[in-house]
């Protein structure tokens, strides 16, 4: 009895380990899938079923785009590193031994070396020697890091192998060609097909080295969900959940496939079966990119944009989620014209990727980062005479407009200002209003606050709090103001996030932080309990501002693309969407009007001309001591 | 039929990593033509006490990772190495399979899980690494329990050895190199990554590759920034140089 009892549990113990992995490994998996199906954009309250998400996706040509180009890079870069890599491997096994460990220390670099190395080592390359980032500098950046792979799984394979066999079967007549693809191939293949799943893998989930070599237009799944930071789109839930879907099929019948044939008294196909098991992987991949390009490849209207224009492509750079939806869909249809359009999470990458040379035609950004492009000389004037819909500005906001005050490089996108967000329920408003900024030195909000993870930001606030100028640059002030950081950190002990700070609030998991007035406009409509204050020590007022960089190549189509975002039906769509004050004076009263979407929100309509308030003015030497300050306030 | 390749290794891999080389022992304003040499950004990092600590905790963390997926890993790979040969390969599948959806993705689901816990940034960071880099040490381990000769533990019982016993002198020596292996992919990956404590370390929560990122993103200081990758890049390439010698040292005895 007690041996059998024994039995049960030596059975049951490892089964139930098993299934704990499993479930383990598949729960970030099935909540992908539940929110994929939610009805809001939460990311922690299932709020309701809906298909809404998965119409996005569908609704939105883009969406689909970092898939194809993840399975196209991934596929090529397979098939060219496994052909590499297998020749190399036969003529490495042939070489001298010195030769041959040399080779294979240098092509362990690549394995060894954490990703961020490789990544950065190869973006300096492609800028020394003036290589444009492309699809091209990313199946190079591929190829050289999955090449290493295969080269690793076929060597040990070749080092079994018996020098005899391919001597004899010269011996018997065979051509070196023929004994090479009869004889050593043949016997490989096993170590080939791993080596060659091993890179499709590698190549299909990278983030690190794409996000520093790829070129305009071109996204991997990666690289797209991270610049969605600004604020989570959850069609990124639908378009994973697809993927499962697809992923799961195609296995699924890769593997059942061979069982059931494997149960007819068929031996000969049971012994293929490991070798072949392979194949579907990438049939069902090709499959996949087939079934993609022609989802890619819609043409509209026969509007000739290269007799118009010059031009049939336009490269749009923008912040991630700060467009409305179907505006790229409309302007491709209205001019058939392809939009390769790119998103960023902050100036600074912005920059780094425009000095890293890749070629945007139209780009949107904030205040500072322009005045620093301008002053290095790297935006083209606009033409007016294409800018008819330059009209109607509302003018109080543009005095904020001081880098490019006549607008000859830039026009305005949105504009707005930073405030204090909190739940009033949990803040108290006097606390609020009577300390501004200070009130982020209250303990007993202490764990209850968010910080912005952005040092320009944040020196703004310490140095406002303090009463000095947010472009001071007396360091002593600058000191000071990383003094207040620190106490401010030891005192309400913050969550430093960026965009998380929106849904964070709105679901409730902190009560206080500070905010884009654009994105508290949003925040207050989806929970009445919130509340925005501009401090009366003075805040940021920013503007945002499309333009031109000199490295435009469709510059006829660029001003025509940023007259179409003037339009009042486009700026109008792009406020609603996303919550931001258009600098458009028509649209602002329209949306905050009693029939618009921002009635009565007060964060829709910034502070405007209040003494204390200010504009970001770019200074390198001065963002470089703060953002050291800012790296230590974190560490602290 | 070396050569192309040992063409594209030099211009690919060699020289770029010259550049981070160049990058770290210089200063900005320099040119390819008119360079001067210096320490300066390898004597600000080591003698910055939050830097220092930075390198400490990332190097705390990946090894904490590594035991950990080696404590879990090895169990799941010995059970699933107990199956039926279908059964293997259907467990392998399962695992395998999540690895098809965009790391980032199920980093991000992650973040909305653990949202729901009352847990430090750190054990957050933890978890996630755990996850992204346990695939790799199981199937390094599976893959070595595999291929045992099930004729070595059948010897070992004919001459008497208990089930205990064959375990710890059969085995686990010859499971080692698949540890070891997997200890590499997972110890790797986990010092250097960016992505995870990014995210799920709510920003406070700062490892090496952060500081990498910012200072060539956010700072724009691509010189600090390729000290850094080079103080990283050579912490790995000695311990992956030990970690090969113990292997070594295992595989003769």
């Amino acid at each position: 009895m007690e041996k059998e009892n024994k039995n049960l549990w030596s059975k049951l113990v490892p089964n139930i380990w098993l299934i704990l992995i499993v479930l383990f490994f598949y729960l970030p998996i099935i909540y992908v899938v539940i929110f994929s199906f939610n009805s809001t954009k939460s990311l922690n309250h299932f709020t309701g079923f809906s298909l809404m998400w998965y119409e996005k996706m569908f609704n939105d040509r883009k969406m689909l785009e970092p898939i194809y180009y993840t399975v196209l890079v991934a596929v090529i870069a397979t098939v060219v590193s496994t052909i590499i890599g297998t020749i190399t491997s036969i003529g490495l096994s042939k070489q001298k031994k010195i030769v041959r460990e040399l080779v294979l220390q240098v092509n362990d670099l690549p394995v060894m070396n954490p990703d961020i190395v490789t990544a950065i080592g190869l973006m300096l390359f492609f800028i020394s020697l003036n290589i444009e980032t492309s699809i091209f500098t990313l199946l190079i950046a591929h190829i050289t890091f999955c090449t290493p792979f295969v080269v690793l799984s076929i060597m040990p394979k070749l080092r079994t192998l018996d020098d005899n066999v391919a001597e004899a079967a010269l011996d018997l007549g065979a051509t070196p060609f023929q004994a090479l693809t009869k004889v050593i191939i043949p016997q490989i293949m096993p170590a080939i097909f791993s080596g060659a799943l091993i890179a499709f893998s590698m190549s299909f989930d990278d983030f690190v080295i794409s996000f520093f070599t790829t070129g305009t237009g071109v996204s991997n799944i990666s690289i797209f969900v991270y610049s969605m930071s600004k604020r989570i789109n959850p069609s990124i839930n639908a378009l994973s959940s697809l993927i499962v879907a697809v992923v799961t099929t195609v296995l699924v019948i890769a593997n059942v496939i061979p069982m059931i044939k494997a149960r007819r008294p068929q031996a000969e196909v049971v012994k293929k079966k490991s070798k072949l098991s392979f194949v579907p992987y990438l049939a069902g991949a090709l499959a996949l990119t087939i079934f993609l390009v022609s989802f890619g490849n819609k043409t509209t209207g026969d509007f000739d944009p290269i007799a118009e224009f010059g031009s049939d492509t336009l490269n749009v750079f923008n912040y991630g989620e700060y467009i409305g939806e179907g505006v790229i869909a409309g302007f491709e249809d209205m001019y058939n014209v392809k939009v390769n359009y790119d998103t960023f999470a902050s100036n600074e990458e912005m920059y780094t990727k425009l000095m890293s040379g890749t070629s945007y035609d139209v780009i949107i950004a904030s205040d500072y980062m322009i005045q620093k492009l301008i002053k290095d000389k790297l935006l083209q004037p606009l033409d007016k005479d294409k800018l008819t819909n330059l009209t109607d500005l509302y003018h109080d906001a543009l005095q904020y407009m001081e880098f490019d005050s006549e607008m000859v490089y830039t026009v305005p996108y949105m504009w707005g200002t930073v405030g204090i967000i909190y739940d009033e329920t949990l803040i108290d408003s006097e606390d609020v209003e009577t300390l501004g900024w200070d009130v982020f030195k209250l303990e007993k909000y202490r764990g209850m606050a968010y910080f912005y993870d952005s040092e320009r930001d944040a020196f703004m606030v310490a140095l406002k709090s303090l009463g000095y100028s947010m472009n001071t640059k007396n360091e002593q002030e600058l000191l000071e103001a990383y003094r207040w950081l620190i106490e401010m950190d030891n005192a309400i002990d913050p969550a430093y996030v960026t965009d998380e700070i929106i849904d964070g609030i709105i679901n409730g998991e902190k009560a206080l932080g500070y905010v884009y007035s654009g994105d508290a406009a949003y925040m207050l409509c989806e929970n009445e309990n919130l509340r925005f204050y501009e401090p009366h020590q003075g805040t940021n007022v920013w503007m945002d501002c499309m333009f031109i960089p000199k490295v435009a190549k469709s510059l006829e189509l660029a001003n025509v693309f940023i007259n179409y975002m003037l339009s009042y039906d486009i700026a109008y769509a792009n406020s609603e969407y996303i919550g931001y004050t258009s600098p458009n004076e028509d649209v602002l009263i329209a949306l905050s009007s009693e029939d618009g979407e921002y009635y009565e929100i007060d964060a829709y309509v910034p502070r405007i001309g209040y003494e204390n308030d200010e504009a970001f003015i770019n200074d390198d030497y001065i963002r470089k001591i703060i953002s050291e300050y800012w790296v230590k306030v974190k560490l602290n | 039929m070396t050569y192309p390749y040992v063409v594209w290794l030099v211009l690919f891999v060699v020289i770029p990593m010259l550049m981070i080389v160049f990058y770290a022992f210089t200063n900005a304003g320099n040119d390819i033509l008119f360079f001067k040499f210096t320490l300066e950004n390898f004597t600000r990092f080591f003698q910055d006490a939050d830097f220092l600590r930075v390198l400490y905790t990332s190097l705390k963390i990946a090894f904490l990772t590594t035991i950990i997926c080696v404590l879990i890993g090895y169990p799941t790979a010995y059970v699933i190495a107990k199956q039926d040969e279908n059964k293997q390969a259907i467990y392998i599948l399962l695992l395998t399979l999540p690895m098809w959806i965009n790391m980032l993705v199920r980093t991000y689901a992650w973040k909305g899980i653990l949202m729901n816990f009352d847990v430090s940034s750190e054990f957050k960071v933890f978890v996630g690494m755990v996850y992204n880099f346990l695939p790799y040490m199981i199937i390094q381990i599976y893959t070595s329990l595999a291929k045992m000769d099930k004729n070595l533990l059948n010897a070992a019982y004919d001459l008497g050895a208990n089930k205990m016993q064959t375990f710890l002198r059969v085995v686990l020596p010859l499971s080692i190199p698949g540890v070891i292996s997997g200890i590499t992919l997972v110890f790797l990956p986990a010092v250097s990554s960016f992505f995870i404590p990014k995210l799920l370390g709510g920003g406070d929560y700062v490892l090496i590759g952060n500081l990498i990122e910012t200072y060539f993103i956010t700072t724009g200081d691509w010189n600090f920034g390729s000290a850094i990758s080079l103080i990283m890049a050579i912490i790995i390439i000695i311990s992956m140089y030990f970690t090969k010698k113990i292997d070594k040292k295992i595989g003769e005895e």
